[in-house]
Parts: structure tokens; sequence; C-alpha cells
């Protein structure tokens, strides 16, 4: 077997697939444990609503900068270009990271990503040296577009945030997979479920983002270790290249005591 | 024994309650005698070990269960009345967010059928008799019925007036730190047998291991809406925290709080604010024309798995970290330290990791 292949966020290269948010949990003691259980290299983390500008959520920080991961922050809760680069600006100051992840609120009860704001920000945090994560719909030009402007990694959403509804439309993600084989492309939002996640993983898509799936359950620590091996065994799955479906039964060894007119696909 | 006490907010008071009978007592507290600025004085004073048990450990749930029957021993001393309920609370979820009241009432540790109950809306209307008239009734439904609340401005007042007829010795706006096992205050040290520091935040530097302590930002609502009559509190799904609504005498209702993982001291912001308001007008139109009396913020000390601490070094013992939970656990964690000083801890329930000895 050869060597799995590691993730690559902006030449970055790491082992696991998995990136974890930060929000949601009981305590921030289970967010630690959880996050240690989920093997993620990577931690979202948002400054929204902390004032970050005096500094106000610091001693949380510190418990997420304890885990010595790379740290993603998002823009959670922006609507607007404007507020978008700010808390960007922000956090990477905060953070010593030029990486973020963008996201732009369209529509306040789904938490459905404006599109076309989400465009228009991307490139002017790209000019200005940031390495955006987007988190957009499953709209094939819109990806288009953003990876035109020169994203490395796409984020479309399973489905809408918090609601645990899998991939709504696993067509249009496999399409963008097909489409542009060469971005790192991630689905972020609506995992429920592991088995949501091997189903993404084996579709070819490179990792998954989730927070409220490990955050609500009821062993958030538990959850965190059946994600790290669903999604272990969802890439295996991919890299080893799953068998076709076939619409009749293939019986694996021959029916002895069956008369040959019974058996299917004779010959 | 000679004791003194560290911080004058809902523990202090209650300890210094819990040991005045049998030692001198002096209380330091930075706050003024109201304890305007601690977490006690903004909280809603709710005592729902059910509905908190969703996010907390079994064994918080049971100090919060026999909190509760301790409370009444409590207030019993007390020169002034408190207002005390024990009428149970309702849990209500929108359409949008019954899935958020689906998994909530799969987390709670409680029984089905003895500590919560999902009820319809006639049962609903003969609990809160408004609350199912209003014009979109809530089909999400769960009803705790032995939680329970106070008012924790009352309570604070009366702990105020009895500890003072009690001859307790109180240094209020006197911030004070223990320095070489004793108590700097005022520019000298005073000399005491035990010293309970019970400052929460304002305690920080001095707790074993500091950066364990955090604050969490909490916005709270305080109306007086005549036009509304609630019977307990409710408590409203909100996708991020919970949001209570609790009635206190003379319509007046605590709401709140907000739960922000930050240490910001600014006032309540714009958007917390709406938060809290749509969340009263959309459970009662009679929120509409509601006076509000206050808004403010503050910070609850909290630990990082949100849980208490006794810490207990020679003769300091230090308490800290109740988070949400000031009002759930103050009579058993006063209980424990209690027990500490007069060295009887051998016939109180044992709590693992509650206390630390150093």
């Amino acid at each position: 077997m050869s060597a799995a292949k590691p993730l690559n966020i902006y030449g970055t290269e790491l082992n696991s697939r998995l990136l974890v948010g930060s929000a949601l949990y009981p305590s921030p003691q289970v967010m630690q444990d959880s996050i240690k259980a989920s093997g993620a290299q990577i931690v979202t983390l948002s400054l929204s609503r902390q004032n970050p500008q005096a500094n106000g959520g610091a001693s949380f920080w510190e418990m997420i900068q304890s885990l010595g991961l790379h740290l993603l922050p998002n823009t959670a809760g922006c609507h607007s270009s404007k507020e978008a680069v700010n808390m960007a600006k922000m956090s990477r100051e905060l953070f010593q990271t030029d990486w973020v992840k963008l996201e732009l609120v369209g529509d306040d009860y789904n938490l459905q990503p404006d599109p076309i704001e989400l465009v228009k920000t991307t490139e002017i945090l790209l000019n200005d040296g940031f390495k955006v994560l987007p988190y957009c719909t499953d709209d094939l030009v819109i990806a288009r577009h953003l990876i035109e402007l020169g994203c490395k990694v796409i984020m479309p959403w399973g489905s809408p945030i918090g609601t645990g509804k899998g991939l709504l439309n696993p067509y249009a993600l496999q399409a963008i997979r097909d489409r542009f084989p060469e971005v790192t492309l991630i689905v972020d939002s609506g995992i429920g479920k592991p088995s949501h996640a091997i189903q993404a993983l084996e579709m070819g898509v490179d990792a998954i983002l989730l927070n409220t799936a490990i955050a609500h359950a009821h062993q958030p620590v538990k959850m965190a270790q059946a994600f790290a091996k669903a999604i272990e065994a969802g890439r295996l799955a991919y890299e080893a290249g799953p068998m076709s479906e076939r619409s009749t039964a293939s019986p694996s060894t021959p029916t002895l005591d069956q008369p040959f007119w019974h058996q299917v696909n004779v010959g | 024994m000679n004791i003194g006490i560290l911080g004058a907010g809902l523990i202090g008071r209650l300890t210094a309650l819990q040991l005045s009978n049998d030692h001198q007592v002096t209380l330091f507290d930075a706050d003024d005698e109201q304890a305007t600025q601690s977490a006690a004085y903004l909280a809603a004073a709710m005592l729902a070990p059910i509905a908190e048990s969703v996010e907390t450990s079994h064994t918080l749930m049971q100090m919060g269960q026999r909190s509760q029957l301790l409370w009444p021993q409590l207030l019993a001393q007390l020169n002034a009345p408190v207002f005390f309920q024990q009428a149970g609370s309702l849990i209500l979820a929108f359409e949008q967010d019954s899935g958020n009241l689906q998994d909530f009432a799969r987390h709670l540790k409680g029984i089905e059928g003895e500590d919560f109950m999902r009820i319809d809306s006639t049962r609903l209307a003969e609990l809160e008799p408004e609350l199912a008239a209003q014009s979109k009734p809530f089909k999400h439904l769960l009803y705790l019925p032995h939680e329970g609340q106070l008012d924790n401005r009352q309570l604070l007042k009366a702990l105020q007036s009895t500890l003072q007829a009690r001859g307790v010795t109180w240094h209020a706006q006197t911030p004070a730190e223990i320095r070489d096992g004793q108590v700097w205050a005022n520019g000298q040290l005073h000399a005491f047998d035990r010293i309970i520091d019970c400052r929460g935040l304002g305690g920080k530097t001095q707790i074993p291991s500091p950066s364990r302590l955090r604050g969490v930002r909490g916005e709270v609502l305080r109306l007086y809406a005549p036009e509304v009559i609630l019977n307990r509190p409710v408590r409203l799904m909100h996708p991020r925290y919970p949001i209570y609504i609790a009635p206190k005498e003379n319509h007046h209702f605590v709401v709140g709080a907000t739960q922000i993982e930050s240490e910001d001291s600014r006032e309540p912001t714009v958007r917390s604010a709406l938060e809290l308001l749509s969340a009263c007008f959309s459970v009662h139109k009679g929120f509409a024309e509601a006076e509000i009396l206050q808004i403010a913020s503050g910070l609850r000390p909290a630990l990082g798995d949100n849980e208490p601490k006794i810490w207990v070094n020679n003769k300091v013992i230090q308490i800290n970290g109740l988070f949400r939970h000031g009002y759930l656990l103050a009579p058993v964690m006063v209980e424990q330290c209690v027990a500490l000083v007069n060295g009887k801890t051998d016939d109180l329930p044992q709590y693992p990791n509650l206390i630390e000895t150093l």
C-alpha cells in the first residue's frame, strides 16, 4: 500500500483530513478533550462578539492555542464585505496566521453564504496576502470564480450550518470534485453523523470541517473518535477505489445446489 | 474561631451566615453592601438542576438537587422575607428550533415522566394560560416540575441585614488579598484562624493555577411588565445559549442571560439586547409595553470544565468557578465549606473532584 496522501492547505501538508470548530461545547475542557480525540490538526475559531479590540476572548483563545494546532480564524457572523475584511485583519494580527475561513452570511436563518459578497471579498483578501478558505454553497460556477481568483481550497456546504442533514446534493459536490480535481475540496457544514463524512470522503472530497456534530453529541469525545475513524475509512475507500454498483445480484461463489438457469449473471 | 472571609457576594454572605452562629466572622469586600458588581447581583437566580444537566456532569446535577432542599433552611434564618418558588419551569422552542429541543430532551440527565415531561397545549393552558392564549402558541414544550427560582436582590439584601444584626464585621469597598496566610487590607495585615476566599474573578491571581479561571460574559435584562402573568420561569431554546424569562414578584421579570466566551466588560451590546428583547416579545406580546428597568453585563467566574472547586491549603479555603450555577450550587458549596472549617465532613455527601487539598 502506498503512503496516504497528505491534505494540502496552501502548501501546508497535514495528515488529518478533519478540521474542527471550537464553539458550542459544554465546557472548554470538553472542547479540548474532543479536539484531541478527533486527531484534527486544524481548529477554527471565531472572534465574533468577544470584543477582540480589547482582547476580550484571550482566556478562551489560550485554551484553544494550548492545543498546539494550526488555527483557522473565521469570519462567522459577518454580513458585509467590510466587516469580514476587518475581522480577517484582526484575526491575522491576533493569531499570527494568514489563513482565514471566509464566511459571509447571506440569510440569517439558515446562515446560507452570500455568493456575490463572497467572491468580491475573496478577491480583496487574496490581494491583501491572505490564504482564503471560502465557505460557499455547492454551486459549480461560484466554485470556478473562487478558483480563478486564486483559491487553492474551497469549502462548499453539505447542508446548512448546524442542521446535521449530511450531503443534500451529492451530485453538485461530485461535479465540483470532477471539474476541479486539483483544488483542495473541503465539505464545511451540515455533517451530522460519521456516515455523512464517509460518504463525502468516498466521493473524493479531501477533508471535512465540522463543529456541531461533535459539540452537540451526547458524548462529544466519543463522537470525535468516531469521526476520526470515519474520515480515515472514507479516505482509504476513495484511494482503494470502490467497486461499481450493479443492478442485479452477483454471487461471489457459485451456488452449486441451484440449477444453472436459476443463477444470474452466468457467463 | 476567628474567621476572615474575602468577597461578600453570594458565597461570602451565605458562608458568613452559616459560620456567624459559632464563630467570630469578618467580611472584606471590594464591592458595596448591595454587591452591585457581583455576578450574584446580576443573575436570574434559577434553581434548575435538571435543565442545566444538559451540559453538566451527573454530580453537578445532584449537588443542585441537594441545594434545592437546603435553600428553605437558609432562608428561614434571615430577618426579611425572600421570594422563593418551586413551581417548575417550562422549556419552549420555536418550530425552527424544535431540533434543539429534541437534543435538549435527549441530553437531560433526569428521569422522563418524573423530572421532565413533554406536554401538550391543554396542559400548557392549565400551567400558563397566557402563553396558551398567544396568537402563535408553542407546540414544542417540556415541563420540568421540580425546578425553582428565587429573588436574588431580596436575598442579598436580607443576608446583609441579617449578618449586620448578628454583629458580623463588614468592611465594604475594601479590596483585600491573602498575604503570608493572613489578610492584607486597608494597608495592614489581619490575622485569622481561618481564611475563606470567595472573591470570584477578583481572586483570580490567588487561586492555584490562575490560568484555569476565566470570565464568561453575560448580559441580563430586568423588566416591569404589568400586562404579563407567568407563573414560573420559561426557558427558550436558542441556537447558542438558553434564555430564561424568570418572573419575580409584582410583574418584575429577569431575562437572560447571554453567554459569550469573552472577558469583555463593556456595557451590553445592541445585538444582545435585541436577542433578549425579541425573546420576550416572541414568547408573550404583553412584553411590548414593558418598562426596561435595567440592562447590564457582567462576568461569570468559570474553570475549564465549567464546574466549581474548593481548594484547601492549611487554614485557607478557596471557593471559585461557580460559572452560571451560583444560586443552583451555593447551599452545597457553603455546606461543604462550613464542614471543612468545623472538621465535620464525614456526615456529608462526597462529590468527586469538588475538594482539592493542597
